[in-house]
């Protein structure tokens, strides 16, 4: 009786898709090549304002790794109207500033080069650097002082500040590079002057100190998370020669190395008319938008050459790759398999076999965690990217389990998936589920913005308009032939992630001593327990003679030792007896 | 339709950048004479806003229970949520973690009619999305669905908030899964910071940092859940904030039908535990010798939001460290020095215990010291000198402008003004905002800042390399953490087991 009621609804709600989802665009193209796409939509009188640039690490190479994401904050750093009291002196020192730092960069590098032969221990370390590199860098600290009193500070900021604007940021990824805002209705024309003037007259102020910035970005989020600098590793192991590989914040060597000049012709090349599309949602009147669009994005000129897509495709992978890492996490698998770009057809029915494996009623909360007991969660998804695509399951052992047990239980989700087709009802489900998120990612203007900027990017932003019934197209039997053509053990990469024992509770006996003296301290432990009584009070009688003659602040390590020296010998004694 | 639109628009722009192609209209292409050169001689249309009232929206249905509803026909999607009067501040001693356990297993356990796996299975099916959690001070649950089963849904919905069934393999799952999570409480820097920041803040006792432990999550039954449930989840503790495609009679109709027969209790929760903790001003530190990048939060207790300087307080906060680049903390931590990638400060204002202002930023190991500088400067001179006009009016004209912004969909009306009849806040608040910020002067603006930024009162907190952080910058030896101390001393909190929160004692 349930289940008939079910698949009727099965079938309205199949109808009503079909009819429902179309979000009523306006495209304008104007002769430069830039494109802009505008919704107008009642509510708050605020405008949801955004560009994106079709340009993400995917285009960089080694050596400028992270170029575009540090791009990415040097668009907030003014232009030669905004930001500065006196721009040709401001341009003046700026010329002076980069030969600075290109004769620095040769100091560096020599530097790496004696570290590289093992002549001295550290690139980076200060007493290395020679008279001359100390004298640079000082003078670089006058050019970026002198530069600060030129400089009208953050006004990119403010004037956005001031007139309303709100949620002012900007992302990169892989393959794109997205700036937005909202702002007050009555302020279009201030988004058109803003905008229009940071992509023709950029000026990349405080470039070098933007860098440290970005660097205690990628410390923020890689190094000093739990598992940042594995996930960066597997990522890279995953990918053998696509551009995928590097990370989006950059390798740290490019990120200090990385010079002005090679993100101005990043930027010429990038971020012209012809590789930009903007997109305006809210209240809004079209006619005055396209009006305002010619006036200012008309004057952007096209960029020296067309930009290429990214030549370097992924070799097929031959061979299962395996990392296993020791991090302060809990103790989990990844499963990755090479798949499709965005867009392709079997990129539609990976989407659906992931969300059947996932969630609450997905294949995996069901099978793995609710009745075998031997996860305490687990997903999947399909990441279709604009050059390549990965399929990613992932699962958290139970206490008691090792990541290796659940891999091997989610290989046989995977086996059910190659063997059997799946039930009508269980697919409906999901293809419910894409029908309602539909609706749901276009509620809000912002949201909406970014979503047809970021098609726009890659397919086009009326595939918002014509994915849904790709989605709800997808039949039992296409699942089962993507699973048997994607899911195969020689184009697999898996991540295992044990639990490294945390810091936990410090040992009392230990508190008081330095980092490095409680490192010492642990390493003597483990020679001691290799020890015998004879050697141990002979190392006892030595320390004692040491530790009169070591300073004050030694001591209290001594004492530490010496009272592990003692309980040692005292164990070792006692269990003779 | 629409196809036909953009073709025309395409070809009206062709005709134009044929226009273009002459050499006069080139140059006026560079040199537009309606380009004003700078923006601020941009001329702009008066906007005038004036904010929806809270009694347009307000229904009070026949059980005497509040209901905001605001319809928006644009898509086909309800969203229902619900304001309870419970929390976990009335977690008993012992019992940490049972509030929070309640709400999600409300959700996850079934309900007296319904296993689990049913009620998932339904709720997916209807692609619904349902749930339910408690926080500190309040119970929220919510449905989000397609229009046309809102009948369906609204079933479901109740049946968990009336009935929850407490599966007790559920139970077991989910204590599981907190005590694997509570294992790795000492695995970042960041859960560190927050959890040392709020024992620092309020104390070790008070309601917002008791945590659960291992014996505590031991200790909750479902029978625990059943009475917690029992106590707290009737209608007479809820508000209702209702959004979307529906017809407003019509949906209190729907809701009235379903509390049918359900007792509504007036009776008032115990009241929200006072804060009797005093801060111990002085810089602490939790060693993480992994990590290359210190955490780093200062600060002390704040207001209450009734306070009548807590507008002038905003508008000096959003000129400290508040208001993104424009701050003074962030222009010249970030900015300026290239120290850090976050760095910024909050003022918040209690509803029930004064709120804490909290200056926060992350900096690698050697300049974590010259950032702690730079900061605890800032925050001095703010409480010296005036700030300037231009600062005062980009704080005050965003926080006109970006006004509107709080009422920008129809879930946010309907949440906001729920939210303020769950807290009591006067409804006039939103009226008069706009014209309280007006009112801020620069002398406001000083008067506060030396009244409640309390220097002799900072707490500060930095977590990572303590050993790194200490030794500083070669280059820069004036920084040191030391010197940041009044004490003349740098306490070390060590991390405590991470299952039972007890802190190992120094020999």
């Amino acid at each position: 009786m349930k289940k008939i009621s079910l698949s009727l609804l099965a079938l309205l709600l199949c109808a009503f898709v079909a009819a429902a989802q179309k979000v009523p665009v306006q495209e304008v193209v104007l002769d430069n090549g830039m494109r802009l796409l505008l919704v107008p939509r009642k509510g708050d009188p605020n405008i949801a304002a955004g560009w994106v640039a079709r340009v993400g690490s995917v285009n960089e190479h080694p050596g400028i790794t992270g170029l575009s994401h540090l791009f990415e904050h040097m668009m907030f750093k003014g232009t030669k109207t905004i930001g500065t009291s006196n721009i040709d002196e401001n341009l003046k020192l700026m010329k002076e500033m980069d030969d600075v730092r290109a004769q620095i960069r040769q100091e560096q590098q020599s530097l790496i080069l004696k570290a590289r032969l093992g002549e001295i221990t550290d690139a980076k370390d200060p007493k290395f650097r020679s008279e001359r590199y100390q004298g640079l860098l000082t003078r670089f600290d006058e050019l970026t002082k002198r530069e600060k009193e030129l400089m009208i500070k953050d006004e990119f900021d403010r004037v956005y500040t001031t007139a309303g604007g709100s949620g002012m940021n900007a992302g990169t990824s892989n393959d794109f590079t997205v700036y937005f805002i909202n702002v007050p209705a009555n302020k279009l024309e201030l988004w058109f002057w803003m905008e229009s003037d940071r992509l023709r007259n950029p000026v990349f102020r405080e470039f070098y100190s933007e860098r440290d910035v970005v660097h205690e970005e990628r410390r923020l989020r890689t190094d000093s998370t739990p598992t940042g600098k594995f996930d960066e590793q597997f990522d890279s192991m995953f990918w053998q020669s696509s551009p995928y590989g590097w990370p989006v914040v950059g390798w740290p060597s490019d990120l200090e190395g990385i010079t002005r000049e090679e993100a101005l012709d990043y930027f010429a090349v990038n971020y012209a008319p012809n590789n930009l599309t903007a997109c305006l949602v809210g209240d809004i009147d079209p006619a005055r938008a396209k009006e305002l669009a010619q006036k200012y994005f008309g004057r952007l000129s096209r960029g020296p050459r067309v930009p290429e897509p990214v030549r370097t495709a992924e070799m097929p992978q031959l061979a299962e790759k395996r990392m296993v890492a020791y991090a302060e996490t809990v103790p989990q698998v990844r499963i990755r398999y090479h798949t499709v770009a965005e867009g392709h057809p079997d990129d539609f029915v990976l989407d659906i076999l992931a969300s059947l494996l996932s969630g609450r009623t997905g294949r995996l909360y069901k099978s793995l965690v609710l009745q075998q007991g031997i996860a305490n969660s687990a997903g999947a998804g399909e990441d279709g990217r604009k050059y390549e695509g990965l399929f990613e399951l992932n699962a958290v052992a139970k206490p008691g389990k090792t990541p290796e047990e659940v891999e091997q239980a989610l290989y046989k989700e995977i086996e059910r998936m190659q063997k059997d087709l799946v039930d009508a009802n269980e697919l409906q489900k999901v293809k419910n589920q894409y029908a309602a998120g539909a609706f749901r990612s276009i509620q809000s203007n912002f949201g909406l913005m970014v979503q047809l900027l970021l098609r726009d990017n890659t397919r086009g932003w009326s595939t918002i308009n014509s994915d849904p019934a790709h989605h709800q197209a997808v039949t039992p039997e296409d699942i089962r032939r993507v699973a048997n053509t994607y899911f195969k053990p020689e184009n697999r990469t898996i991540a295992i992630y044990n639990t490294k024992k945390a810091a936990g509770p410090e040992d009392p006996a230990l508190a008081g001593l330095t980092d490095q003296e409680k490192e010492q301290v642990g390493r003597m432990k483990g020679m001691l327990a290799q020890a015998k009584p004879e050697q141990l009070k002979a190392f006892l009688a030595q320390l004692e003679q040491q530790a009169g003659s070591a300073p004050a602040e030694k001591q209290k390590f001594f004492q530490v030792v010496k009272k592990m020296l003692e309980d040692r010998i005292k164990q070792l004694e006692g269990g003779k007896q | 339709m629409n196809k036909r639109k953009t073709h025309k628009l395409l070809s009206a722009f062709l005709g134009l950048a044929l226009l273009a192609l002459s050499p006069v209209s080139l140059l006026a292409q560079t040199q537009d004479p309606t380009i004003p050169a700078h923006p601020r001689d941009l001329k702009y249309t008066q906007l005038t806003y004036t904010p929806p009232k809270r009694e347009q929206y307000r229904h009070v249905l026949s059980n005497g229970v509040v209901a905001y509803l605001v319809e928006d026909h644009d898509l086909p999607l309800v969203n229902v949520s619900t304001l309870v009067r419970t929390g976990s501040y009335l977690d008993p001693v012992g019992k940490e973690g049972l509030a929070a356990l309640t709400g999600s297993q409300m959700r996850a356990g079934g309900t007296t009619s319904k296993t689990a796996e049913e009620f998932d299975e339904a709720a997916d099916f209807l692609a619904a999305s349902i749930s339910s959690s408690i926080g500190p001070l309040q119970g929220n649950a919510g449905v989000n669905l397609l229009a046309k089963d809102v009948d369906n849904g609204l079933g479901l919905y109740f049946d968990m908030l009336k009935n929850p069934r407490f599966q007790e393999e559920r139970i077991k799952l989910a204590k599981s899964q907190l005590l694997q999570n509570m294992e790795r409480r000492n695995d970042s820097t960041t859960g560190i910071e927050d959890r040392e920041w709020n024992r620092l803040i309020y104390g070790a006792n008070h309601f917002s940092t008791r945590q659960s432990t291992k014996p505590s999550i031991d200790s909750i039954t479902r029978e625990d859940m059943l009475a917690f449930h029992q106590k707290y989840y009737q209608p007479g503790g809820f508000i209702f904030a209702v959004s979307g495609d529906f017809n407003t009679k019509d949906m209190i109709a729907k809701l009235e039908a379903a509390m049918k027969g359900w007792p509504v209790s007036k009776a008032p929760l115990p009241e929200v535990p006072k804060m009797p903790y005093t801060s111990v001003a002085g810089v602490y530190t939790v060693n993480k010798a992994d990590v290359n990048q210190g955490r780093v939060s200062i600060g002390h207790v704040g207001i209450m939001r009734d306070n009548p300087d807590s507008y002038a307080i905003g508008i000096m906060n959003d000129i400290l460290g508040g208001g993104g680049f424009t701050s003074r903390i962030t222009s010249r931590v970030r900015s300026d020095e290239g120290l850090a990638y976050s760095a910024g400060s909050s003022f918040s204002f209690g509803t029930y215990n004064p709120g804490v202002f909290r200056a926060s930023f992350q900096s690698k190991n050697p300049t974590t010291s010259q950032a702690l500088d730079i900061m605890v400067e800032e925050i001095n001179k703010m409480r010296a000198g005036k700030v300037s006009a231009e600062e005062l009016e980009t704080a005050k004209n965003q926080a006109i402008e970006v006004f509107p912004r709080n009422f920008a969909t129809a879930s946010q009306v309907a949440g906001i003004f729920a939210q303020d009849e769950f807290t009591k806040r006067p409804a006039d608040y939103w009226s008069t905002y706009r014209d309280r910020i007006r009112a801020v002067t620069i002398d406001d603006v000083q008067r506060v800042a030396a009244k409640y930024l309390q220097p002799d009162k900072l707490v500060v907190l930095v977590v990572g390399n303590i050993d790194e952080i200490t030794k500083g910058n070669p280059d820069k030896p004036q920084y040191s953490l030391l010197k940041i101390a009044k004490d003349g001393q740098i306490h070390r909190i060590p991390l405590p087991d991470p299952l039972t929160l007890v802190y190992p004692t120094a020999p």
